[in-house]
């Protein structure tokens, strides 16, 4: 069987990055259902390489495989509901949460799954959000979380997530880490998280991307990456992101 | 009008490059290439419409319309940001929206069918669809800035190009319509429309020179509802690579 996901050499070109490269030779699999969160500093590409997994921007280098298949064999509408994409600064479209929420249904002819839509807007802390609320005026943190529901009810088998819980508070990113593992156990959707909240990545993630110098520089289980990196620039980005704190 | 009344009115533009002058405007190249250029062109298409109308041959008629069509889609399309295809997209908008004004005027009976009528007639319709054209790329190219999220999370949530750049044309559309109608509104009080004006300095009776205005600022409303709606069919692939992402 195919692997879930491959990155051959993938590369992105970019004015400021080292050698005209904002990442270069970026090469991973993934085999079967994981958490994976890409760490590294500001900067590195770890944003834009999750929107070349979108298929949102086109790689200067390089290739993707999903399910085995590059984006070619895919219809891009199929890709991006297997492999969904959840922006850092969240996007609400015109009209009410429930509009919002009801995107998925419209677009693709289904039904609305309201029950399994209030079950996780409860769970993210949204159980007292009034759903006719014009979605523009919910704060960062409701807008946020709104847009991950949104993308939740896709039930795509790949999520890309982008820094989803740095404007949330404590209780917020909290439930929203948990319902994340949850889904993760129980329908095996494979999260590649972006995130700078290295707490984050040990207690709930599998496996750590780490990218600096415009490279993959370590692809290792969690605990490996924590309690031994490979690597000079990971000791020091540990260091560093410790005693931020 | 005699020869020396057209050299007289050369005196509007003096006043237009006085002022531009005393208030340092930087006008002044502008002004003068604008008025020699609407002089050369107008009393050029003065000559070339003495021709056709007297050869009276449907082949002199759509060399005319066709360069019409010609210019006005160059012009229309330079608000494209040089999106590639663009030209021909907005010539065969403006050439169904002329084919469908012109065709129902000529079908119901409204108009005859000679070069007198059709030239000036479809001259008009293919200006307003210009004019819908060119404000339907300038008004995509703001939003295409400012909705970039929004058409970008719907891609991410499986829409189609269609489904996720429908809300974004439905505006445009809107757009780039509102200004035909709010002329229409404002007609009779605000301005006195070129036809009718023209007409009545000819000597025509008021009356008729109303009726003929109305007929044409109807056939407005249907050229700029078809050019809008057309142009936007027509277009929206161009702001998308192959692969459904927006361009750059």
């Amino acid at each position: 069987m195919a692997p879930l996901l491959e990155l051959e050499q993938l590369g992105k070109r970019s004015s400021s990055g080292p050698d005209g490269w904002l990442f270069a030779d970026l090469s991973a699999v993934v085999e079967e259902p994981a958490i994976i969160h890409i760490l590294g500093k500001s900067g590195q590409g770890k944003s834009t390489l999750l929107r070349i997994l979108a298929l949102l921007t086109r790689p200067d280098s390089g290739s993707v495989r999903l399910a085995g298949k590059p984006p070619e064999q895919w219809t891009p509408e199929r890709w991006r509901m297997t492999m969904s994409y959840v922006a850092q600064q969240p996007v609400m479209l015109p009209g009410s949460v429930e509009d919002n929420l009801r995107t998925i249904s419209r677009l693709h002819q289904r039904s609305f799954p309201a029950d399994q839509a209030r079950a996780w807007m409860e769970q993210l802390g949204l159980g007292g959000l009034d759903w006719s609320k014009p979605a523009d005026q919910l704060s960062g943190g409701e807008k946020q979380r709104v847009a991950l529901v949104r993308s939740l009810l896709l039930r795509p088998t790949v999520l890309l997530l982008d820094e989803v819980t740095a404007s949330l508070d404590a209780l917020s990113k909290q439930a929203t880490e948990q319902l994340l593992a949850d889904l993760h156990r129980r329908e095996g959707t494979t999260l590649i998280w972006v995130t700078h909240d290295w707490e984050q990545a040990r207690s709930i993630g599998q496996r750590v991307w780490f990218m600096a110098d415009g490279r993959l520089l370590e692809d290792a289980s969690s605990d490996l990456f924590f309690d031994a990196p490979a690597s000079e620039e990971a000791r020091r980005f540990l260091a560093a992101a410790i005693l931020e704190g | 009008m005699s020869s020396m009344s057209l050299w007289l009115s050369i005196s509007f533009v003096l006043i237009a490059l006085l002022l531009s002058l005393w208030q340092k405007l930087g006008l002044e190249k502008e002004i003068v290439i604008s008025t020699v250029r609407c002089a050369v062109q107008l009393l050029v298409i003065g000559y070339v419409l003495q021709v056709v109308f007297h050869a009276d041959h449907p082949v002199y008629l759509a060399l005319v319309l066709t360069m019409m069509i010609a210019v006005a889609s160059w012009n229309a399309s330079r608000r494209g940001d040089r999106l590639p295809g663009v030209l021909w997209r907005i010539a065969a908008t403006l050439t169904t929206s002329t084919v469908v004004t012109m065709g129902l005027l000529l079908l119901l009976g409204l108009i005859e069918p000679t070069p007198q009528y059709l030239i000036p007639l479809s001259g008009m319709i293919i200006g307003n669809a210009m004019l819908v054209s060119g404000l339907f790329l300038s008004h995509m190219k703001r939003e295409m800035n400012t909705a970039r999220g929004e058409i970008e999370t719907l891609l991410c949530l499986g829409a189609t190009k269609r489904q996720a750049i429908h809300d974004v044309l439905k505006r445009t559309v809107k757009a780039s319509m509102i200004p035909t109608f709010d002329t229409m509104k404002t007609i009779g009080l605000v301005q006195l429309p070129d036809t009718m004006t023209g007409m009545i300095i000819a000597g025509a009776n008021p009356l008729d020179a109303v009726r003929y205005q109305i007929m044409i600022m109807f056939a407005f409303s249907s050229s700029a509802a078809i050019s809008a709606v057309l142009v936007s069919l027509l277009c929206y692939r161009l702001w998308f690579t192959r692969e459904s992402m927006l361009i750059p």
